[in-house]
Order: C-alpha cells, then sequence, then structure tokens
C-alpha cells in the first residue's frame, strides 16, 4: 500500500529486485548442474536358474526347454510356473531322441510325438496334459447321453498312488467303482480289446510270417493287398506311431495296421455294442482312461472315426476324450469319492472280460509276451507250453530285449522289443541298415514303446520321483504280472469269451472285412514336415 | 449476480450456469484421473497421444498466440491503432497458457515429476526446448499481464514498476513464443516414416509459426466481436481490419509456403489423384483454413474494399478452423495409418477437454469483468483516472 | 566396449524359453489371454519386454514354412526415443543398452511417438505409469553376463558379444551359407541396431517393420535445434532494432506534438 511520502510501505524495489536475482541465480545453478540424479535404472535384479547366471559360458546340454506348439492336442505348458531348468530337453532329447533330431529351421510343424515324458520331468508340472475332465463331467451331466469308458491295463496299477497308495497298488475294483460311481453308463475294460487286437494283431502277424516262408506277395482275405515286411511292428503307442510316421516313415509298411486297444473299443462302442443295446450312437460319449498323453492325439487323429463312417457321420469319432491316470484321480477327487474306502466292481459285460495276457499289456514286453502266447497257438493250433506264461527274456527294464523261441513245425520265431523312443532307433537304425543291404530281417515281430517302462511308464501316469524312478516302474511293472499270474483266470487271449463272443456275433473272423473297417487302420507319412537327422 | 465485495462482482446467466456446470465435472474428473491413471482414456500403446495433446496442448498453445503477436505489432512495429485489442489478447494468451499447463499436467503420465525438466535437461529434444520456452514465456505473460492485474487490485507502483519491463517483455515474449510455436512443430519432424507424407516435412516449424502468427490476430479478432456483445464495447474500425489485413497476409505466406513444400516433397499430385481419408481431410483443412479466408481477403484487398465486421470475423473463423484442422490432422489423421489401429477419445477424455475449456472461458468473464480489460466501456470506467495516473494508457494498455 | 546381439532366426523353434527369463528376469506378469508372449498373437506390451511372433511364411517354393522372430527394443546406436526424451530419461548407455531411468520421467510419451519400430509401451493402468521396453538386462552386462533372454536359449539362437564382432560373425553366416537373405536387420536401420538379424526368409514377412529408412532419427531434429542458439541471437537483435527505431519514432512525434500544443509532456 501506498504511504504519504511516496516510499512503498512493504518491500523497497532494491530489496525486492535483489530477492527475484538471487532466486533466480539459484535456480538456474540448479538446473545448470542438472541436480536431479538419474535414480535407479528400469529393469530387473531377478532371477534365472543358476545355469543362465555364469558369464557368457553356460553347460550346454541343459538349458531353455522344448517348444511346444499351443495347438498340441496332449501337452500344455503353464509359463507361470516354468522355472527354465532344462529337465524337458533332457527327456525329449536324451531319453526319447525327439528334441535335437531334427534339423533347423523348422518347416511347418512342431515336431512332438505327444508322449508327455515332459510331463513327467518338469519339476514343476508346468507342463502338463491338456485337461478334458470339464468336457466328460458336461457330458455326465447331459441325461441326454450315454457315457462309456474304458480303462487301461496301466491304469489299475497306479491311480491308487494318487490317493496316498503305494507305487504298484492294485486297485481295479475300485477304479471300476468309483467310475460307476460319477455315473458313467458303460464301464468297460480296455483288457477286452487287447485280447481283440492279440486275435487280431497276431492273425496279422502269422500272415506275414507265411508269405516269407512261401516268399512272395499274398493277397489277403477278400482283396486286400496283405502287408507282408517282416518285421512287423506293434502299433498300440501311438507316441510310437507318430515317431516312426516322423522319423522312420520309409519303415511304416512294418507297422500292424491294428488299430490300439483304445481304439478298438471305441469303434466297437458305437457299434457293435450300441447296436446289442438299441442305443443311439450318435448320442454316445465314447471317454477312455488312459497312462497316455498320445492317446488324446490318437483319438483325433481324423482317421479314427470309422464307427462314425459306418453309421454314417463321419464327423463321429470313434473315442470322444481321453483321459489321463492323473486326470481320472482329479475326477474322483473333484466328486469327493473316498477312493481308498470303495468295495471293489465289476467291469461290465459284453466288452468287460480281459485275460492275463490282456492285463500284461501295460508292461514293456506285455505285448510281446501275450502276442506270443495267442500266437503259438494260432501257428500250431495248440496253447503254449508253460515258458510262455513267464517268458523272462521279455520281461524288465532293459532298454532293448531280444527273445528267440522255437515254435514246432514253423521254425524260430525271433522278437525284439524296445522301450524309450531312444531305445527304438537302435532297433530303426539297424532295420534300415538291413534292408540297405538286403539281409534277411533279423526279427519277425517287434514290440515298440514309447515311454520307458511300456504304458505304466506313461506320459499320463502320477508323478514320482524326479528323474521318474525306476522302482516305481518295477513296482508297477511287478503288479501286473501278478495280476496275470494270480489273479486273472484265463491267461490267454483267444480264451476270452467275450472276444470269442463278438467274433461270433459281429466281427466274423480275424482280419474279416468288418474288422479290418473298424479295427484296422492307415498311417501318415510325415517326414516332409521336418528334416530328420542323427544328432551330432 | 454474485458479489464478493464492493468492486469484485460476477454475473449470472444460463450460458455460465453451464460453464460452471462442466467445470465442476472437470475438476471431479481430473481429481478421479490423478487417482486411477490414464486408463480412463482410449489413448493405448498405438495412440499414445490423443485428444489432449491436439486441444488442450497444440491448440491452446496456437491459439493463445494472439498475445506476443498484438504486443509485437503495438509495441516493436509501433502500429497504436490495435491499442484497444492488445489487453485483451495479453489476458486470452495469459489464460491460456494456464490451462494448457493445467491440461498438460492431467496429460503426463507421471505428472507430480512435472518439474524434472527443470533440474535435468534432455537438451537434445525439441519438447524440453517447448518445455522451457512455455515455462519462461508463461512467466513473461504473467509479467505482461501484471500491470492489468496489480492495477486492477489497487497496486499502482507495483504495476508501474512492471509497465518499465514492457519492451524486454515483448522482445523476450515474441523471441520465446517464435521457439516454441515451431518447436511444436519441429517435433514432428522425428516422425519422419510415421507420420503421413502430407504433413511430415522439415518445414514444419516454419508452417506451424507462421500459422500461429496468422491465427493469434483471428483470434484476437473474435473474441473481440464475441466480448463486444456482452460487455458492449465497439467494433474498433482501425484495430480489425488492420489485423483482419496481418492474418491475410500471413496466411498467405503460409499457404504459399505450405503448397511450395508438398510439390517439392511429391505430395500435391496425390491431393488430386488419391481418395483416402488424410488427402480428404488434408484438402479439407487447406480449403477451409486457406484457400477460402484468402479467397474472401484477396478479393477484398485488390478491389479496396473495407472488410466490415461480418466478413473479419467470419475470415477469422475460417483461419481458426484451418489451424484447429491443421493440428488434428499432424496429431491425429497423419498418424492413423502407421498406427494400425483406430482411436477416438473417451467420454471422460472430451469431457475433461470441455470442462477444462469451459474453466479457461469462466477465469476470461470473470478477469474481463473485474479488472477493466475491456476500458472506457466496461465495469472498470469509474477507474479511469487512476489507470492514466498509473501510467497505464486508456485502452489498459501500459505507455512507455 | 558396446555390446551386440545376433539372433538367427533359422534357429528359433518358438519354444518362449527367452520369453520366461525376461519374465523371471524383470518381475513382469503374465496375460496369456490378451497379451500372449509366443505365437501369432504375441505383440509386446507393458508386461512383454520380449516376445516371440509365429509367422506363416511362404518360402522360395511357394511351400508354407514356419518362422519365429523374437521382437523386442533393438538399441538403437542413436536412439529416436533418447534424443525425445525431454528429462534424458533414455539414455544410450556405453556398454549398448537404451536404459529407462523411471524416476526422471513425467510421462509425456513422446519416445512413444518418437521411435520408428513403436517399442516404447506404456503402463496405462497404473496410477504411477512407467514407460516398459526391454532393458538389455542392463545390471547383468554389468556383471559382464549375456541378457537372460540370450542365457537361456536352447538352440544358441542368439549370439553375444562385441558389436564389431558380432558384425563381423553376421557377414560371415550370410556370406556361407546361401540360405540366407542377403540383409542383416538392424545393420543400417535407423542409423544401426544393437539387436541384429538374419534370415532365410524375408524380414518384412517376419513382422519386421521394412519401411525404417537408416538415417538416424535424432539427425532430422537436430538439423533444427542447432540452428537454434543462432536464430535466438538473430531474432533479438532483429526485434531490438526496430523496437528502439519504434521508441524513438514515438519520443519524436510526443515531443513535436507537446511543442506544438506546448503543454507538458
Amino acid at each position: 500500500m501506498e504511504k504519504s511520502n511516496g516510499k512503498t510501505g512493504v518491500v523497497s524495489r532494491r530489496t525486492f529486485l535483489k530477492g527475484v536475482t538471487g532466486a533466480g541465480l539459484t535456480g538456474a545453478a540448479a538446473a545448470l548442474t542438472g541436480c536431479k540424479s538419474t535414480g535407479k535404472p528400469a529393469g530387473g535384479t531377478g532371477w534365472t536358474p543358476q545355469q543362465y547366471n555364469v558369464p557368457e559360458n553356460w553347460p550346454v546340454q541343459v538349458r531353455g526347454r522344448v517348444p511346444i506348439d499351443p495347438e498340441n492336442p496332449s501337452i500344455v505348458r503353464d509359463d507361470k510356473k516354468c522355472i527354465l531348468c532344462g529337465q524337458c530337453i533332457e527327456a525329449c532329447s536324451k531319453v526319447q531322441s525327439v528334441q535335437g533330431y531334427y534339423e533347423l529351421p523348422i518347416k511347418d510343424d512342431i515336431t512332438c510325438v505327444n508322449c508327455g515324458q515332459c510331463t513327467l520331468w518338469c519339476p514343476t508340472a508346468a507342463i502338463s496334459e491338456r485337461d478334458d475332465v470339464d468336457r466328460v463331467i458336461a457330458a455326465l451331466n447331459d441325461k441326454n447321453l450315454h457315457v462309456v469308458v474304458q480303462t487301461a491295463p496301466a491304469t489299475r496299477v497306479a491311480v491308487g498312488e494318487e490317493f496316498g497308495l503305494p507305487p504298484g497298488s492294485i486297485i481295479e475294483g475300485k477304479m471300476v467303482a468309483a467310475l460307476k460311481k460319477m455315473g458313467f453308463d458303460g464301464v468297460f475294460d480296455t483288457n477286452f480289446t487287447a485280447d481283440l487286437t492279440i486275435m487280431e494283431e497276431g492273425t496279422e502277424l502269422v500272415a506275414r510270417v507265411k508269405n516269407a516262408l512261401s516268399g512272395g506277395h499274398g493277397r489277403g482275405e477278400e482283396g486286400h493287398h496283405a502287408p507282408t515286411a517282416l518285421p512287423q511292428f506293434t502299433s498300440c503307442s501311438p507316441g510310437w506311431v507318430k515317431f516312426c510316421e516322423y522319423f522312420y516313415p520309409d519303415l511304416l509298411e512294418h507297422m500292424s495296421t491294428c488299430k490300439s486297444p483304445q481304439q478298438m473299443l471305441g469303434a466297437l462302442a458305437k457299434t457293435y455294442y450300441a447296436k446289442k443295446k438299441g442305443i443311439d450312437p450318435a448320442k454316445m460319449v465314447s471317454v477312455s482312461i488312459m497312462p497316455c498323453t498320445a492317446k488324446k492325439f490318437e483319438a483325433a487323429r481324423p482317421e479314427m472315426n470309422s464307427a462314425g463312417v459306418k453309421n454314417g457321420n463321419p464327423k463321429m469319432m470313434d473315442v470322444d476324450y481321453a483321459l489321463t491316470t492323473r486326470e481320472l484321480a482329479r475326477m474322483i477327487k473333484l466328486f469327493r469319492i473316498d477312493f481308498t474306502a470303495l468295495k471293489d466292481r465289476q467291469y461290465d459285460n459284453i466288452m468287460g472280460e480281459g485275460t492275463g495276457a490282456a492285463v500284461i499289456f501295460g508292461n514293456t514286453g506285455g505285448v510281446m509276451e501275450a502276442a506270443i502266447r495267442s500266437g503259438y497257438f494260432l501257428l500250431t493250433g495248440q496253447n503254449p507250453p508253460e515258458l510262455l506264461y513267464n517268458l523272462e527274456p521279455v520281461r524288465g527294464l532293459q532298454g532293448v530285449k531280444k527273445a528267440a523261441l522255437n515254435v514246432p513245425g514253423v521254425g524260430e520265431l525271433r522278437v525284439a522289443i524296445a522301450h524309450g523312443l531312444g531305445n527304438a532307433r537302435v532297433l530303426l537304425d539297424q532295420l534300415r541298415e538291413d534292408k540297405k543291404n538286403h539281409r534277411e530281417p533279423r526279427f519277425h515281430f517287434i514290440e515298440f514303446m514309447s515311454c520307458p517302462g511300456g504304458c505304466i511308464g506313461g506320459g499320463g501316469q502320477p508323478r514320482t520321483a524326479l528323474p521318474p524312478s525306476n522302482a516305481v516302474r518295477q513296482a508297477r511293472l511287478d503288479s501286473l504280472y501278478t495280476m496275470d499270474a494270480k489273479m486273472y483266470k484265463k491267461r490267454l487271449s483267444h480264451e476270452n469269451k467275450e472276444v470269442q463272443q463278438i467274433y461270433a456275433e459281429f466281427l466274423g473272423k480275424p482280419n474279416s472285412k468288418l474288422a479290418h473297417e473298424l479295427l484296422h487302420t492307415t498311417y501318415t507319412d510325415r517326414g516332409s514336415h521336418l528334416t530328420a537327422k542323427k544328432k551330432a | 449476480m454474485i458479489r464478493i465485495n464492493s468492486n469484485i462482482t460476477f454475473r449470472m446467466t444460463g450460458f455460465r450456469k453451464v460453464l460452471m456446470f462442466f467445470s465442476a465435472m472437470f475438476f471431479v474428473l481430473v481429481a478421479y484421473r490423478f487417482a486411477v491413471g490414464l486408463s480412463i482414456t482410449n489413448l493405448s500403446d498405438a495412440w499414445p497421444w490423443g485428444l489432449w495433446t491436439v486441444i488442450d496442448v497444440k491448440l491452446g498453445i496456437a491459439l493463445a498466440a494472439g498475445g506476443f503477436t498484438t504486443a509485437g505489432i503495438y509495441y516493436v512495429l509501433g502500429i497504436k491503432k490495435i491499442e484497444s485489442v492488445v489487453k485483451p489478447a495479453l489476458l486470452t494468451a495469459w489464460l491460456g497458457y494456464c490451462m494448457v499447463a493445467l491440461g498438460l499436467l492431467v496429460d503426463l503420465g507421471r505428472w507430480y515429476g512435472f518439474w524434472h525438466p527443470i533440474v535435468s535437461w534432455g537438451h537434445h529434444s525439441v519438447m524440453f526446448e517447448l518445455y522451457m520456452c512455455v515455462l519462461l514465456y508463461t512467466v513473461v505473460l504473467t509479467a505482461e499481464f501484471a500491470p492489468i492485474f496489480f492495477d486492477g487490485i489497487g497496486f499502482k507502483r507495483t504495476a508501474k514498476f512492471f509497465v518499465r519491463l514492457t519492451g524486454f517483455l515483448v522482445i523476450a515474449g515474441i523471441v520465446l513464443s517464435t521457439m516454441h510455436q515451431s518447436s511444436l512443430g519441429s517435433m514432428y519432424v522425428l516422425m519422419a516414416g510415421r507420420l503421413d507424407r502430407l504433413w511430415w516435412t522439415m518445414a514444419l516449424p516454419i508452417l506451424y509459426f507462421s500459422s500461429a502468427v496468422a491465427v493469434g490476430p483471428a483470434v484476437v479478432t473474435c473474441e473481440s466481436a464475441l466480448s463486444g456483445k456482452a460487455y458492449k464495447h465497439e467494433w474498433d474500425n482501425e484495430a480489425m481490419p488492420f489485423l483482419a489485413k496481418w492474418s491475410g497476409y500471413v496466411l498467405s505466406f503460409y499457404f504459399v509456403a505450405r503448397i511450395v513444400d508438398l510439390i517439392v516433397r511429391d505430395q500435391f499430385t496425390r491431393l488430386f489423384t488419391t481418395f483416402d481419408a488424410q488427402t480428404f481431410m488434408c484438402l479439407l483443412e487447406l480449403i477451409i483454413g486457406s484457400v477460402l479466408p484468402l479467397l474472401f481477403f484477396w478479393s477484398y484487398n485488390v478491389s479496396g474494399k473495407f472488410m466490415d465486421k461480418r466478413m473479419a470475423v467470419r475470415n477469422a473463423i475460417f483461419i481458426i478452423l484451418g489451424v484447429v484442422l491443421n493440428r488434428t490432422n499432424v496429431v491425429i489423421t497423419g498418424m492413423w495409418k502407421s498406427a494400425g489401429t483406430s482411436y477416438f477419445p473417451s467420454l471422460q477424455e472430451i469431457l475433461i477437454t470441455v470442462g477444462l475449456t469451459s474453466f479457461g472461458i469462466l477465469i476470461y468473464l470473470f478477469i474481463a469483468e473485474n479488472f477493466g480489460v475491456f476500458t472506457p466501456h466496461g465495469h472498470g470506467a469509474e477507474d479511469e483516472d487512476v489507470s492514466v495516473r498509473s501510467g497505464v494508457g486508456a485502452g489498459g494498455v501500459p505507455t512507455t | 566396449m558396446s555390446k551386440a546381439i545376433l539372433v538367427d532366426v533359422t534357429k528359433c523353434y518358438g519354444c518362449g524359453a527367452c520369453t520366461v527369463a525376461c519374465k523371471l528376469w524383470n518381475g513382469k506378469k503374465y496375460d496369456d489371454a490378451k497379451k500372449p508372449t509366443v505365437g501369432e498373437n504375441a505383440q509386446l506390451a507393458d508386461i512383454n519386454w520380449t516376445v516371440v511372433s509365429k509367422h506363416r511364411v511362404a518360402d522360395a517354393s511357394g511351400k508354407t514354412v514356419w518362422r519365429f522372430a523374437k521382437k523386442q527394443c533393438l538399441h538403437c546406436k542413436e536412439p529416436a526415443c533418447a534424443s525425445s526424451c525431454l528429462v534424458g530419461a533414455l539414455r544410450k548407455t556405453e556398454g549398448g543398452p537404451v536404459v529407462y531411468y523411471p524416476d526422471l520421467c513425467v510421462g509425456c510419451r513422446y519416445c512413444m511417438i518418437a521411435c520408428p519400430f513403436g517399442i516404447p509401451k506404456y503402463e496405462w493402468d497404473k496410477s504411477f505409469p512407467e514407460v516398459s521396453k526391454c532393458q538389455m538386462c542392463s545390471g547383468r552386462l554389468a556383471k559382464n553376463e549375456a541378457p537372460a533372454c540370450v542365457s537361456v536359449c536352447p538352440n544358441s539362437a542368439m549370439k553375444f558379444g562385441d558389436s564389431e564382432q558380432i558384425l563381423k560373425d553376421a557377414r560371415a553366416a550370410i556370406a556361407s551359407d546361401k540360405r540366407y537373405v542377403k540383409h542383416i536387420y538392424g545393420e543400417k536401420e535407423a542409423g544401426g541396431t544393437a539387436w541384429m538379424y538374419i534370415s532365410d526368409q524375408p524380414f518384412d514377412k517376419l513382422g519386421f517393420k521394412a519401411t525404417v529408412k537408416n538415417r538416424p532419427l535424432p539427425e532430422y531434429t537436430w538439423k533444427i535445434i542447432n540452428k537454434i542458439p543462432a536464430a535466438l541471437v538473430v531474432w533479438s537483435g532483429i526485434l531490438t532494432g526496430v523496437y528502439m527505431i519504434t521508441k524513438r519514432r514515438d519520443a519524436v512525434k510526443s515531443s513535436k506534438n507537446s511543442e506544438g500544443k506546448g503543454g507538458k509532456p
């Protein structure tokens, strides 16, 4: 405010100017010195697994992870759980010889045989099977649908592990009881079609052997061009089948044309069973419980719609959902069933009977032993001797096994077994070499199983130690052999009454036209999707 | 009417009530925005700049160019006949820059760090230059507007002090304005390859500066017409035609520069051979913002006719629209193709812009009503003698 | 010595280990539904500092092949983002990474528009948002370790080393194997970047921006900025001169008037 003497009262101009200049200079100084420090830079100080923190020098073997196509029907991965430990690479590359056995760049496919060994080796279960439980429960809840289920041999000595029971606990009856309690309309045993597979595949093998003995091309039943190449490969392991399609498509002529037991039962459920029980196949949902993740891939193979084709609806698949042993356990827990307290129940008839030969399908060497038992009968008309009920050379965890037996009137039958795809390559490379050199086949019949230990060590089985333990595998193997020896009344596939019934009433005879339509399949050459290489 | 004390009043009308409503909504929305962040906008990684950059920042600064242009014409060139518009222009400019600062604060993601560029210099950045120049220019404007403010509240000596600084302030203001008006254009030079070539050019600073110098007086013209009605002050038949002529000549320069630039960079024929959103908007901008006003201007100029209020205002509106379209085209239309997705502001974005503008208008009206902006015909007529004694001229403009 | 990384697209099979390593190291969240890190819909985002995008490309013979291309900030030698930042929150460091300092940032987002590759992303959902982009693990580089993504690749698709050596290796690879496209992406684009790519398929089919010019973008701006000091001086001088003339003229006029009127000035 003004004062009468003309001086401004509060602040003189000089002081004001001094103040402003001072403030200005201070501000300028602050600005010019850039006194604002940068603070911390963005970016982490976080964590990567130990082996990746070494400067420019990392362990070459265990690094990174396997590629998993988001559209893979069997395997999914949750990145949030992945710790980049690289164990999936160990399994896929060292044990299964898939990762690393194709040239880079890739073509138009992620080479994966869906075996699921990576799901067993992954310590955090970041890699797991694709979950179909919700869809099965939805089918069960739909009153209009008739839901049938089949269980593989290997599941009945493993599912108990998910409920605290020791490895190899035999809980077949409880498993059936649980399935019935959950509301499945028909509970069948894959053992039934395992026996059927023996009949079909055994007949096929006999035909190949006879052709080889007579030295020519055979004409099969009713105009089929019968396969003739020896050795015959078993075809019940879909991971193995895809492996052969990728890496050894030139040897596909050796693959048995038989479907796997899962797919055979699926086809028969929507034809034989549906007809017999008067059920509309279009209202049926076919579920399987398998120790295997590749079964999800197999069930979705486009050619696995034989029942659908027969019924006039090619979109109908023989098996709609394949659940793993782990998924079954999850489902049982979801239904709040006290598994260990269940009372044993029996499988449903017309497709529920199995023999000891069928139950050992879950073991490495089991298919071979079952096939030899009935093959002996098919070749000689006689039941096999005592030795073939406990064929030691084909049993056990050794990677590649060989055996030879004398079949009266036929000669020496030479067989081999490989489990784990790395071991399969041994026999396959040898066969390729033999063929190139026009050598006589060393073997008549080879059993290939994708998973170490056979199906009991399948990618869908309960997780155990890391890496998966041989002790657990052995316990499961022993239990299936025990079931064969002690629990099943019949031990020969051709003595299965329901199998005899289905031939009599429906299929006619092994490798008949109807059998070929429903129970046999074709394979796909996948060799063009990759450039295979021998690992350096 | 709201009466705060014997000197401070605020007349209430329906329009002002609407403005107050939008201003209130602005503050509520801004509080919410400060709390939750920018998710209330439709901005995205493909569109980091949108409505607020166009209107609150670029347009706000361009339209506030009236301050330095009128000050320059009056003080530096000494053309006294525009005296009546200098004070309103300065007020508009000062308010405009304050609103720009507020709008910018709302747009900045880490707004609480707004002072960082003062102490951490990114001297390679055009935006740094923009920031510093806008900051300093707002200080200059505050100092330029200070005599009117201090005079209005009765601090005559302080007012007199600021009046003595006028020459320095005006020149500083023009230099700073030149730098930042052109920087608004230079800023987009870095977007070579992303900004559509109809707008991208190394001449962006020149084009932005000249369009600002042309639009400043245009805004002053419109504002004069509007507030003339409200405060019953006459259309100044000396000042207005001069401003209209000034805009006309500067716009001619801009238009020629723009067309030559398009031709030299092979974009001119594209305007007539390709038909897409970009060429359409560019033609719209050129026709509305340059061709039409220039046609009118030169026809009057050549025939020696006198541009009356209606025509001057009409031309001014075209020029302003042209600048609005140009800024929008550079930020939005021209970046559309390289963004890959579409953008339209969200309701909150629009309401905040509308609210900010409403708030600015309200403050303008308040100050105009109470601080003798439009003397001698306005509210502050009684203060005329006092104004003259303190060295503030009849129009409220400092005389030096 | 500045570091660089060479990415060989032919060696990538899309496992995404690099994306997981990046998330682990930098503590970023996952959003598989809206912001996938691998695949045809993979996009860089505020939480995705690196992604592996999948492309179905028709190769020279017309057959479809799958290619996976890792995307992240290319750490330009003359970054447009750093030059655009008004507070210096983005800086090119000696080791090679273009590092972001959130404490300085004001959130103006000029860097996002400036980057010719469109790399910097923003944390739009946060109340205190930061600009988000690969930092080339500057903390790891300081300890002489490779960036996290590079260190976990199972196929050694990425090579880390001194820029000169990396460029030499890239040239050697292209020269020695005729399946590679005769171009190193990042050698010249935007003036050269620390991350360089070689591929057997054209880069524009792999999601790389093929229209980025070789001239570093800051050069455009610098051409204008470096004229400012001179312009300042000259323009001030002109204005001051004219102002003085005007004042003089007014003074003369008013003294004439006052002489004429005989009154007080």
